[in-house]
């Protein structure tokens, strides 16, 4: 594993950051860490990264404890509030994070062209890094998490303050240092750059996880129905509420969320057979936004497993 | 470590505060010098000139290295009294502390770095000090190494102090609190040279305990004391005043100096290496 977290926890006082955070992320994968602010995502990457002890529980990266030089040595991290030494040339920047890393002179020569062409910044790198954008300085921040060819990169919202070109372009670093066999943690607001390039997603809400897996098994059993229906009679609507939640009623339109697939047929038969009439049944596969927003909404329970927590 | 204190010494020079430093100080040394000069001159034509003299060189050179005591130690705490706290309250740390540094060696970078270049600066200050009185006046020293190491040592000593309260405090808080620091060392020197003067053993005492909370006063006060105190001198440090010093402060405080510097770099690095950022 490059990232085996058990029952990670940081408190602040008598607030949670984060409580009892079991994550286990392989190589090559693009992780997805999703949760609404103050969730507690920047907390875990913090304490990953080292600027945040632990209160409790223990964390491996690259198989080796936090905090450990040699892991740090392969471990690319932007930070969420990117800000950097504004009197450097982007050059120098990328100079002292390269020997921060101990990467010699040679391979400084070498590298820092490679990672700025990387994220778009060649012909840039003698300004001044306090005359950069916003989207620039984010740009040249993922550089410096770069350079040391890493195995591991965290990025903290490394697209926050990118126009959808910029954001584009790094997507496309992200599935490039996949495919080489890197690893990337993905800290991010962006649910629908997460559903397009993540692998495993993990979704923390009041400082637990709510739900991990793939994207697709999240999705697996989140479907919404909105049907027609005319005779609606109190018992239809008993049954429905016990087949489905968010039982919603307007008119003739009944809508409902299933929680599997295998669930609409029943459905179908609990309007007929009480005598209603059924002249229409639509099903909308809930986007990865619906399920945040629902689990998120619900408070989630904790959940130790592969699927979403409320099940 | 070497990045990072190299990275200091960059950061002070690019962010212009050793040239306004500089422009500065030229700007003191210049008024300073015409004081040394025409009062010096001016004193020629009185009745006791020759007396008066032999007084107002060493009171002129006393009065500079006391200036410029103030003026290295009023640098050491502005250069320092965020480099910690102020990358933290910007975030510039957060994407230095999870390379591949021991957060020690980011203290010791710094101090390092601010250590140089504040040596640097007390060396040249302390120089010119003494080439202003000596060309003006004529007053012949007993200048060493030893001397100008330890008009050096004072700056550093508030350096250590800033270092460790950035780790904790905010930069504001930090600041106001080595700034009344040094006054109180700065207050109990001329405390106990009042008290010699005055025979007050409590005035004595307290200048005694100032120095112990903040030893840059005494450090002072043994540069002046060596300097102006040679077995054949036509003056007594008596006639300093505040700026003298009728002892000279034994080589235990220099021991316990070093000691005090070491106590408080050793405090930012626990301090430092256990926060949450």
């Amino acid at each position: 594993m490059i990232i085996e977290t058990i029952n990670l926890t940081k408190m602040y006082g008598k607030k949670a950051g984060c409580q009892e955070i079991c994550l286990e992320v392989g190589a090559g994968q693009i992780f997805g860490f999703l949760g609404p602010n103050g969730a507690g995502k920047s907390t875990l990457v913090k304490m990953l990264v080292g600027l945040l002890f632990p209160t409790a529980g223990t964390a491996r990266i690259l198989g080796r404890p936090l905090g450990d030089l040699g892991a740090r040595q392969k471990i690319g991290f932007l930070p969420e509030n990117f800000r950097y030494q504004d009197w450097l040339t982007g050059k120098e920047l990328l100079e002292f994070h390269a020997s921060l890393y101990g990467i010699s002179g040679a391979e400084k020569k070498r590298r820092i062209p490679e990672v700025l062409g990387q994220v778009g910044l060649e012909g840039k790198e003698r300004q001044k890094v306090g005359s950069y954008s916003k989207g620039m300085q984010q740009r040249v921040g993922l550089a410096c998490a770069l350079l040391p060819d890493p195995e591991l990169i965290l990025l903290d919202e490394p697209t926050s303050a990118m126009d959808p070109l910029g954001r584009r372009e790094v997507r496309e670093i992200m599935i490039e240092l996949s495919k080489k066999g890197k690893t990337v943690f993905l800290n991010s607001h962006l649910l629908s750059e997460i559903e397009m390039i993540c692998d495993q997603v993990a979704i923390i809400n009041n400082g637990r996880i709510i739900a991990s897996g793939t994207v697709k098994e999240l999705l697996v059993n989140a479907f919404d129905v909105k049907m027609q229906v005319e005779g609606v009679t109190p018992p239809i609507l008993e049954q429905l509420s016990k087949l489905g939640t968010n039982l919603a009623v307007e008119g003739q339109f009944i809508s409902l969320s299933l929680g599997a697939r295998e669930e609409i047929p029943a459905l179908a038969e609990a309007v007929v057979k009480n005598g209603a009439l059924l002249y229409s049944l639509e099903i909308k596969q809930n986007s990865l936004e619906d399920l945040f927003v629902d689990l998120v909404r619900e408070g989630g329970s904790p959940c130790g497993n592969n699927s979403p927590a409320n099940n | 470590m070497v990045t990072i204190a190299l990275l200091t010494i960059k950061e002070v020079i690019r962010r212009r505060i050793m040239l306004v430093t500089i422009v500065l100080a030229v700007a003191f040394l210049a008024l300073y010098g015409t004081g040394v000069h025409y009062g010096y001159k001016d004193m020629g034509g009185s009745h006791y000139a020759g007396p008066m003299q032999a007084l107002i060189a060493p009171m002129f050179l006393s009065i500079g290295l006391y200036f410029g005591s103030f003026i290295v130690a009023f640098l050491a705490v502005m250069a320092a009294v965020g480099a910690i706290s102020g990358e933290i309250e910007s975030g510039i740390i957060h994407a230095v502390v999870p390379r591949p540094v021991r957060r020690s060696e980011i203290i010791l970078g710094k101090f390092l770095g601010y250590s140089l270049m504040l040596s640097s600066f007390a060396s040249l200050f302390f120089i010119s000090v003494l080439l202003i009185v000596h060309y003006n006046t004529g007053l012949n020293t007993s200048v060493s190494a030893g001397t100008i190491g330890l008009f050096c040592l004072q700056p550093v000593i508030l350096l250590a102090v800033t270092m460790f309260g950035t780790t904790f405090l905010s930069t504001l808080a930090n600041g106001i609190g080595c700034f009344m620091l040094y006054a109180v060392g700065v207050v109990g020197g001329m405390l106990e040279q009042i008290g010699h003067f005055a025979n007050s053993q409590f005035l004595v005492n307290t200048g005694i305990i100032s120095s112990l909370v903040m030893p840059a006063d005494s450090v002072y006060r043994k540069i002046v004391y060596t300097l102006l105190s040679a077995p054949d001198a036509s003056f007594s440090s008596m006639m300093m005043g505040p700026f003298g010093s009728v002892s000279e402060p034994s080589v235990w405080m220099l021991v316990y100096t070093v000691i005090y510097i070491m106590v408080f770099l050793t405090l930012a690095l626990m301090v430092f290496s256990k926060r949450d950022i």
